[in-house]
């Protein structure tokens, strides 16, 4: 069995819609954060980073989209424009196709206002049923499930900034298990006023007031057989997934470190081969211990560093998934070359770390 | 922990069970229940119930933290997790690991639920009605995330070399957990696996599915013609899992094995059940476990109680066998512990096959002749038991069905 390859990917970020504006955003390096409406979004914050102008309606469309919340249609809007970009195929062979999509807390302002209804109506029973599947974690993986017709396995991922990473562990481990033919595979994070409270309030001092952002990044990992007989030239091959977990702060460094060493051994890919790095950059002080474990695994190489978080803000549950969409727009087109291998990277303030290793196809 | 290396498939044994239910803690309490048909049924304590006309539930109400959870601060954990580490915990004490020798090996954690911590999200929220939400307590906001079920029992059992993932595909969450260990052992990607799911009591669920008519008014009734609904529940099932070598090298008791699983979604309606979809996700259990439908003795049912999931379900199972085997449901005694019911159920589907018996569907009076199962009503039934078969359904078309085999030491 050849390892899986990524062939298409579509991302929904504070950019704007599409992988072209989030290609045309990273490869600029430009700050996609902003001045928040505070009259749609009061909070804490004064600036994030939001993709402009989405609605449910606007994107998704009228129909059906009464109550829909925003994270999942942030993912069905990502997955449509997946399909779209390989002609729908996938969507063809339903039952072949998997569905594996990362959350944070689904949507915690769908959840909590809910309860709220349920504190402040004049009976505890007062609350819509029509919003009850959205309080639900899997609902945004449910619902992109239904909105574009695939019938194969549909799991939901949740894993804090590593959710992205843990996906595409899952989504490989649930093909080489024979349960599908191929995976769309990413993750979604929608910017709310219940987020932004959460966040502040979970937050050290020191990362309090770095903005959040939100959106989703969705790819199709497929065999490279399946990918030649569709004509979609592989954009780069899924080679390892690795995770540790520590236990003082100071060990995360170690901990991530030991997981590079464990990829680049495992799949004989040299340190060198190591072109490009996408780390979280999140969490205070362990975005530095991140960099360095990196540094420790890698030694001294001329790799280039993609740091998403500064354009994009805080994407918590969707951060690793769109580190790796910036792997892809950062190489562009033919995606990685033979030879060149590319790093994704998270440490999760839970005490554990991750990395994923692609190199090209 | 993924590569690319040509490993032949290994044999997936269960050695551990944790179990936290309403109708005891702890593995032989458990087993007792299910071989006495005892009801985990009171009155709901989670929550004021004040303007609910009926709030019955299967709550786990002698549940002491301190006592289950040694190393991490119970305070730190919602809930949830607390029942989430408490299962982990008893899961490796049952196994007979020693610490020292589960830190040892390469491990995957999952764990499934259909709420985390939204008791503490429900908490939050009366809080912030209250005074506002500039002064939500910093330590609540921190443990009520979804990925604390699984890294919670990493920190407890002091694990590195592990890969930790929360599977929140609400009601079926915890068969997705167990057939993803399954999957890593099986792959030769990990040495031990902690799968299972956990779920706490709370008003949100509790309010949703009173104002869909479906909560029960006093007892869960699956299969029955007056059935009424769901009782909502509380729990955690963690099963510790290795492969078959290294169960024999150590000397390990076998529970069950694992055979295999399927997991499909209707991609049809937001909480409506589909008939042929679930019929489908069998079909593709039995082909990955490599079983033909004559060989299963008897199926643990998602069973919730409800008019629609029970007819549904029925119907699928007739679709796919011919002569349906008996088909019982533990909800009628756990309540639907939510994303903790199939990981519950299916520590009690490799109980069953370990003891010889098969666990009633109790409350029940009158089979309902559009279900039309033998429901095992009542009482426990003996059986020797080779292959059972495990459903579980979710909102969202989220169907997973798992098979476990009974292991026999001479072969």
């Amino acid at each position: 069995m050849s390892p899986l390859v990524l062939s298409a990917w579509s991302a929904v970020s504070p950019y704007g819609v599409g992988s072209a504006s989030f290609s045309e955003g990273i490869t600029a390096g430009r700050s996609a954060v902003g001045t928040l409406d505070r009259a749609a979004y009061p909070g804490p914050f004064e600036r994030g980073g939001l993709v402009p102008d989405f609605t449910a309606a606007r994107y998704v469309g009228r129909k059906g989209t009464r109550t829909m919340d925003r994270v999942t249609a942030l993912a069905v809007t990502a997955v449509g424009r997946l399909l779209a970009s390989c002609d729908a195929e996938p969507a063809r062979r339903p039952e072949e196709t998997a569905l594996v999509l990362g959350t944070g807390s689904g949507s915690v302002q769908s959840i909590m206002d809910f309860t709220r209804d349920s504190f402040a109506s004049e009976r505890p029973y007062h609350v819509d049923p029509a919003r009850m599947p959205n309080t639900v974690m899997n609902r945004a993986a449910g619902q992109s499930a239904i909105w574009h017709g695939i019938k194969g396995p549909n799991t939901t991922i949740a894993g804090g900034w590593l959710t992205g990473l843990l996906a595409l562990s899952y989504a490989v481990r649930l093909h080489r298990g024979g349960h599908c033919a191929r995976v769309l595979c990413g993750a979604a994070e929608e910017y709310s006023t219940q987020r932004a409270w959460l966040e502040w309030h979970g937050r050290t001092a020191e990362e309090r007031s770095a903005p959040l952002g939100e959106g989703s990044a969705v790819f199709l990992l497929e065999t490279p057989e399946d990918a030649a007989a569709a004509g979609r030239s592989p954009l780069a091959r899924v080679r390892s997934t690795r995770f540790r977990a520590f236990g003082e702060q100071g060990e995360a460094r170690t901990a991530l470190a030991a997981c590079v060493r464990d990829a680049l051994e495992t799949t004989g890919v040299a340190a060198d081969d190591v072109r490009l790095v996408a780390p979280l950059g999140a969490g205070g002080e362990l975005a530095a211990l991140e960099e360095a474990g990196v540094a420790d695994a890698l030694g001294a190489t001329d790799s280039r560093w993609v740091r998403c978080r500064p354009l994009l803000g805080d994407t918590s549950a969707a951060s690793t998934s769109l580190q790796l969409a910036a792997v892809l727009a950062t190489v562009g087109g033919p995606g990685l070359a033979p030879g060149e291998a590319a790093l994704v990277t998270g440490i999760e303030r839970d005490g554990t770390v991750g990395c994923a290793l692609l190199t090209g196809a | 922990m993924y590569d690319n290396d040509q490993r032949p498939p290994r044999r997936v044994v269960i050695t551990g069970l944790g179990t936290i239910s309403s109708i005891g803690l702890g593995v032989a309490a458990f087993l007792d229940g299910l071989r006495s048909g005892r009801s985990g049924v009171k009155p709901i304590t989670a929550f004021d119930t004040t303007g609910f006309a009926h709030a019955n539930g299967c709550e786990v109400d002698d549940f002491d933290p301190a006592e289950w959870i040694r190393r991490v601060d119970p305070d730190e954990l919602g809930r949830a997790t607390q029942f989430s580490v408490a299962a982990a915990n008893l899961a490796v004490a049952d196994a007979g690991l020693s610490l020292e020798e589960l830190r040892q090996r390469r491990a995957l954690v999952s764990v499934g639920t259909t709420d985390a911590e939204a008791r503490d999200l429900d908490g939050l929220v009366e809080l912030q009605l209250k005074d506002g939400p500039e002064q939500l307590p910093p330590g609540v906001v921190r443990r009520a995330q979804a990925g604390r079920l699984s890294t919670g029992i990493v920190r407890e059992l002091g694990l590195t070399d592990v890969e930790a993932l929360t599977i929140p595909t609400a009601c079926a969450a915890g068969n997705y957990a167990i057939g993803s260990g399954f999957d890593a052992i099986r792959g030769g990607e990990v040495e031990v696996a902690l799968c299972g799911g956990a779920d706490a009591v709370c008003r949100k669920t509790f309010a949703g599915f009173y104002r869909l008519g479906t909560i029960a008014p006093e007892v869960c009734q699956p299969f029955d013609k007056d059935r009424k609904g769901i009782l909502t529940g509380e729990g955690a099932g963690i099963l510790l899992m290795e492969s078959l070598e290294s169960a024999r090298a150590r000397g390990a008791r076998v529970y069950a094995e694992v055979l295999g699983y399927g997991l499909n979604c209707d991609a049809h309606h937001p909480v409506a059940p589909d008939q042929g979809s679930l019929a489908r996700c069998m079909e593709v259990a039995h082909r990955n476990a490599g079983v033909k439908p004559e060989d299963i003795d008897f199926i643990s049912a998602h069973g919730t109680g409800t008019r629609a999931n029970d007819v549904t379900e029925a119907g699928a199972i007739r679709q796919v066998f011919a002569a349906p085997p008996p088909t019982i449901s533990i909800k009628s005694m756990i309540g639907h512990s939510m994303g903790a019911a199939s990981a519950l159920a299916s520590a009690a589907c490799a109980l069953a096959l370990t003891e010889g018996f098969i666990p009633p569907t109790i409350n029940h009076r009158e089979t309902d002749p559009e279900c039309g199962l033998d429901c095992v009503p009542n009482e426990a039934r003996p059986a020797e038991l080779n292959v059972v078969q495990n459903n579980a359904l979710a909102f969202a078309g989220n169907n997973a069905v798992l098979i476990f085999g009974r292991y026999r030491e001479a072969e």
